[in-house]
């Protein structure tokens, strides 16, 4: 019972983790746009994803999608939604790591006669990930923390299996208890494999410490 | 039952349920500020045993789902300890505990980047400890954690949405409310979302306000 929903909410959160931070780079790089329509755009989404409260998103999405004929089920609904919303707290700390690239260096590389795309992705991308990992860090984090939401859209990961277990043993206290102190270590954890990311990004800054 | 569109009495829903979102998000608010700064000062001045049992407990709340920790409140607590609790009991009680393991962050960090000189200045003129932390300490802090205060406000008015799920009739409740009678999902989370993204704007705009003014006394005016 318990492994089942921690599988869902790993699932979950590794998908949204990737799907997020897929999003967050397409919006950042809109929101760095010398194209103002662009610009306008990202930071438009950027702004309204992150002040709708992300149940909101999540039961628009969920009550939503089948109105129009979309039947997809609450699992994908809620990895989906994870992604979209995520997307634009990734997108707000990869936009201000971009902006702390040096232009030196993204002029250099235009010099060199690198095309847009590898420009993108071998020079800025990662000079603004060595930044801003720490910070992607912890909106990872938060993201794990929000699968527990999905509980309400009756996906049974770790607080739905909970809310489940709960009410078979009248022992709420003990259980939920229980499943705060089990976040706590998952995001530990995530946190730890977060830090080795940044060091690894970090080797070749020894020098300049 | 033909009941399903929209009618007169849906405003007021709304209203009650905004009036419940705003008063607990503002509740909470203000409590968390004060426990939240208490907790600072406890680890600032490292009073002993206290300022660890408080990092650890805040530690514990910010790690940790909201949604669970409404759980444990609600369902939890009144089982353990055999009492009652309201819904909007938990819902204060909890959001409460979580604000002010944020703001303890705040504060810290904000205390943290005051000029020790100054503080020495202070000292050797004879100020009392306490006056030193409402005349020195306080105002410069305030200043430096404005944005980081904002930034925490506006997420805390996010959180509230979750309060919906232990039963309080907040916005978010109204919304599910709504929902299941009218199954008008796309009008229903529309303006239910956009209530809460001009609320969001709303305080995000008055913060700034404060945070200009409070810095404007801290420009250098001139001799």
């Amino acid at each position: 019972m318990f492994w089942d929903g921690f599988l869902v909410t790993a699932s979950v959160s590794a998908l949204s983790i990737v799907g997020s931070f897929l999003i967050g780079v397409i919006v950042a790089f809109g929101a760095v746009s010398r194209r103002p329509f662009l610009r306008k755009a990202a930071r438009g989404y950027i702004g309204l994803f992150r002040n709708i409260p992300f149940i909101v998103q999540v039961f628009f999405f969920y009550f939503g999608l089948p109105e129009i004929g979309v039947y997809i089920d609450a699992f994908t609904t809620g990895t989906m939604a994870l992604s979209i919303a995520v997307g634009a707290y990734a997108a707000d700390v990869l936009r201000s790591g971009i902006e702390n690239v040096d232009t030196g260096v993204i002029e250099a590389a235009e010099v060199s006669g690198l095309s847009r795309f590898k420009i993108y992705r071998r020079i800025i991308l990662p000079i603004a990930l060595r930044v801003s990992l720490r910070p992607l860090g912890s909106v990872f984090i938060n993201l794990v923390l929000t699968t527990s939401i999905l509980s309400t859209i009756t996906l049974n990961e770790l607080t739905g299996n909970a809310k489940i277990v709960a009410s078979d043993t009248f022992r709420p206290f003990e259980v939920y208890f229980f499943l705060l102190l089990f976040y706590c270590v998952l995001t530990y954890l995530l946190s730890l494999l977060i830090n080795l990311w940044h060091r690894r990004l970090n080797r070749f800054m020894r020098g300049a410490e | 039952m033909r009941n399903q569109g929209f009618n007169w009495h849906d405003p007021i829903l709304w209203a009650q349920g905004l009036g419940v979102s705003v008063g607990v998000f503002a509740a909470s608010m203000i409590l968390g500020t004060v426990i939240g700064i208490f907790i600072a000062l406890c680890r600032v001045y490292k009073v002993p045993v206290v300022a660890p049992v408080l990092l650890v407990i805040s530690e514990f709340l910010k790690n940790s789902p909201v949604l669970v920790q409404l759980f444990l409140v609600f369902f939890g607590v009144p089982v353990l300890l055999q009492v009652n609790i309201t819904p909007a009991e938990a819902a204060i009680f909890t959001l409460t505990g979580n604000t002010a393991a944020f703001i303890a962050v705040i504060a810290i960090s904000a205390i943290d980047a005051i000029d020790r000189g100054q503080l020495e200045a202070a000292r050797s003129f004879g100020h009392s400890e306490r006056s030193i932390l409402r005349k020195i300490i306080a105002p410069q802090a305030l200043v430096v954690a404005m944005p980081a205060l904002i930034g925490l406000a506006v997420n805390q008015l996010q959180v509230t949405s979750l309060i919906s799920a232990i039963g309080v009739i907040d916005l978010t409740k109204v919304g599910q409310i709504l929902n299941q009678r009218t199954w008008q999902p796309f009008i229903v989370w529309t303006i239910i979302g956009v209530t809460y993204f001009i609320l969001s704007r709303l305080l995000a705009a008055a913060g700034g306000r404060l945070e200009t003014r409070l810095r404007r006394h801290m420009d250098w005016a001139g001799l």
